[in-house]
């Protein structure tokens, strides 16, 4: 848990960061967000005393920061930031074992929880261990970065605008990923960003601030449904409102049951889904468009697909890139579990 | 076929450095003087060109290796790389050949003259013999030559012109006359030279190490510092050693301690502290552009996993800064043993003491006896410093 109390920083007569009070709850996504010189990374750096404050308390637990020397404070936090910063002359096994290190773990449980990281994330050890960082891709990169900021097993982790350096498809699998690796380990985190698709995606809570001050702290959904002022209406952009809303909305909460065989009882042209002995879906016959023709066949595609913890937005997405009025939902082994439809997304208030 | 294939098919040289180097080379051989035959010591000798002075065989070899280097420098049979893996056969071979070949001569032409008789090299040799080092040169850099093979190389060249002087083919030669004249004292002021190198340096990485340090850390000292820095470097070495002199002298006259200690106005005092402020700027300079260069995120992720300023110093700025410190370093080195040479004039010995007496004497061989010694060790260490910059640079940069 991590609480902010009347949280001030004055630089020259200067207040970049006003009387910020918020808490974030053990386990909770918490993104503060705002438009640039907002204070959002001021305060996030404040919370590992890079930046001294000038007035109030940060609690970490129920204890106050300043009572911690700023090294073993850091070292109970995991800090990953845009640039990465990893050091280049060491490997990535050297990189994450940072921390553990400096907390002088034996090095057993060092080797153990490098390759524990490694997996979390999807990457070999065998392949990774020993690659400096100039061997690694950006995003690559960024997931060691990450990996090196939760290596120690920190209560909190603080995030500035770590995907804000990557390309957009690489940003869009780090964040699910990020989602992923959230669920897994439940830890408390704060992150920056001024991406409010990416707040959407992420948060479990959302700080908006606005030159210094907390505008509004909320569950996204009462964000987008009740913003506080006009400010925030207007940051998280009222013309595709009705996309964040399904942003924050999940594929398992609008599927239905998927036909097998040809509904002969209902009047209204129908749908059914072809699947393999194995379960999986291979073709669609009809519910192509409006066009109605239910002889109509389409056979699916790795890309024409949704999963229970997709994004609503993204499977809405993807029936209008590929022109179609329903998707197959699929588990872990590709087996189709059930459907989604633009009729079940219009018919259910977001 | 893609034009810029056609294009390189077109060309007639491959590689015009190697050409230019040669060209030159046979030009200055057949123009400029090989050698000098002189009567004594102290008059200049009568010039032998290089064909009068090779005998036949060696004219022949030299010759084929030229005729080689001719073929290795065309577009065609070889091309670039083979060209220049054929250059590093025939370039040393022919370095060695003009090597022996003057050594050689001297032998064969001091067997029936008067003892006082002189053979000394002549500018033809010099030409050659820097075509053919810039040849072996040019042709590492052409083929990205990993550097412990370039060291394993030149180790073996080395090791030919080292068993040259051992099977004793240069004895003969007014310069390894001089040699063997002052063979005692060669070696004293030799190991004097590099002693004097070592207590300037010592001293300057001492000081210059924490103030390029400082410069890093205090934007506010930056500009004094190096205005100061940069002056010393503007004063003329002689002008500085000069200005020394009378301040020790009244230094080591007030405190008899001192001058127990050897501080005097003349000697090796004022030799080793001018030395140590002509080091310290590059050093400082070096220190300060090593700790700038590390990337700033890479020094906030440190502290902000809780690393101390001690542990973000040790473990991650100055292993990042060491390889741009050691190139400070280097050129300090390369500086000081140049500059030790003029501290000769005020005392304080070293190999630049020949070539003093050498001009005082009109006996070029002894100067050539100081400056060729000077040469050679300032160019082994910046090797062997290049080698010690690319090793600490860090694994994942290099």
């Amino acid at each position: 848990m991590i609480e902010l109390q009347g949280l001030t920083k004055t630089y020259d007569d200067k207040d970049v960061v006003q009387d910020i009070s918020l808490r974030i709850e053990s386990g909770e996504f918490g993104v503060l967000i705002g438009p640039s010189g907002c204070g959002k990374s001021t305060t996030l750096r404040m919370i590992n005393r890079l930046i001294p404050l000038t007035r109030g308390r940060i609690l970490l637990g129920d204890e106050d920061i300043s009572h911690l020397k700023p090294e073993t404070l850091r070292r109970r936090i995991g800090y990953a930031i845009q640039s990465i910063g990893l050091f280049p002359h060491w490997t990535v096994a050297d990189n994450i074992a940072v921390v553990p290190r400096l907390l002088k773990w034996p090095k057993s449980r060092i080797d153990a929880r490098i390759d524990e990281l490694l997996d979390l994330f999807h990457l070999a050890a065998g392949e990774f261990r020993d690659k400096y960082p100039h061997q690694l891709s950006g995003g690559q990169a960024q997931r060691v970065g990450v990996a090196r900021a939760l290596a120690a097993d920190p209560e909190v982790l603080l995030m500035d605008e770590p995907f804000g350096a990557v390309d957009p498809l690489t940003r869009e699998v780090l964040q699910n990923e990020m989602r992923r690796v959230h669920e897994r380990t439940r830890k408390t985190i704060v992150f920056v960003t001024h991406d409010m698709d990416e707040a959407l995606k992420l948060a479990s809570r959302i700080a908006i601030l606005n030159a210094g001050r907390l505008v509004q702290y909320d569950r996204p959904i009462e964000l987008l449904t009740q913003p506080a002022d006009a400010f925030v209406s207007d940051f998280i952009g009222k013309a595709d409102l009705g996309l964040k809303l399904l942003s924050r909305r999940w594929v398992n909460q609008y599927q239905d049951r998927a036909r097998t065989t040809p509904d002969a009882a209902s009047g209204r042209p129908s749908h059914y889904w072809e699947t393999d002995a194995t379960g999986r879906p291979t073709c669609l016959h009809g519910g192509r468009l409006s066009d109605g023709d239910p002889e109509a066949r389409t056979a699916v595609n790795d890309e024409w697909i949704a999963t229970p913890g997709m994004p609503m937005k993204e499977a809405l997405s993807r029936m209008v890139w590929y022109r179609v009025m329903v998707l197959p939902v699929i588990d872990e082994s590709g087996r189709l579990i059930g459907e989604v439809s633009m009729d079940g997304v219009m018919g259910r208030q977001p | 076929m893609p034009a810029v294939f056609r294009h390189a098919d077109r060309r007639l040289v491959a590689n015009r450095v190697l050409a230019t180097l040669l060209v030159a080379a046979v030009a200055g051989s057949l123009l400029l003087p090989f050698a000098a035959m002189a009567p004594n010591r102290l008059v200049s000798g009568e010039s032998v060109a290089l064909v009068a002075a090779l005998s036949p065989w060696q004219t022949l070899v030299l010759l084929g290796l030229a005729l080689v280097l001719g073929v290795a420098c065309l577009a065609r049979p070889l091309g670039e790389h083979r060209g220049a893996r054929t250059a590093l056969i025939a370039a040393p071979l022919a370095l060695l050949v003009v090597l022996y070949g003057l050594g050689d001569y001297a032998t064969r032409a001091l067997a029936d003259a008067s003892p006082a008789a002189r053979v000394s090299q002549g500018a033809a040799f010099w030409v050659a013999v820097f075509c053919c080092a810039l040849m072996m040169v040019d042709a590492f850099q052409r083929l990205r030559t990993p550097l412990w093979l370039c060291s394993i190389y030149a180790l073996v060249v080395l090791g030919g012109i080292v068993a040259l002087f051992a099977a004793g083919t240069f004895d003969a030669l007014a310069i390894m006359q001089e040699y063997f004249n002052i063979e005692d004292a060669f070696a004293a002021q030799f190991v004097t030279h590099l002693v004097l190198v070592g207590l300037a340096l010592g001293p300057a990485l001492v000081v210059g190490l924490p103030l390029g340090l400082l410069a890093h850390r205090r934007p506010g000292a930056r500009g004094p510092l190096f205005g100061v820095l940069n002056f010393f470097q503007t004063i003329p070495s002689i002008a500085l050693f000069a200005l020394l002199v009378t301040p020790l002298s009244r230094l080591g006259d007030a405190l008899p301690w001192l001058r127990e200690w050897g501080v005097s106005g003349i000697g090796a005092a004022p030799a080793i502290i001018a030395l140590i402020m002509y080091s310290l700027l590059p050093i400082v300079r070096n220190t300060h552009a090593g700790f700038a260069g590390v990337a700033p995120a890479t020094l906030e992720a440190a502290s902000g996993m809780g690393m101390t300023a001690t542990q973000v110093l040790w473990r991650v700025e100055i292993p990042l800064a060491l390889p741009v410190i050691l190139s400070g370093l280097r050129i300090v080195t390369v500086q000081a043993i140049g500059l030790t040479v003029v501290a000769a004039l005020i005392g304080a010995g070293g190999l630049g003491a020949f070539i003093f007496q050498g001009l005082g004497q009109y006996a070029i061989d002894l100067v050539l006896l100081g400056a060729v010694p000077t040469i050679a060790l300032a160019v082994v260490a910046d090797f062997l410093l290049q080698i010690l910059v690319t090793v600490s640079r860090p694994a994942g940069a290099r």
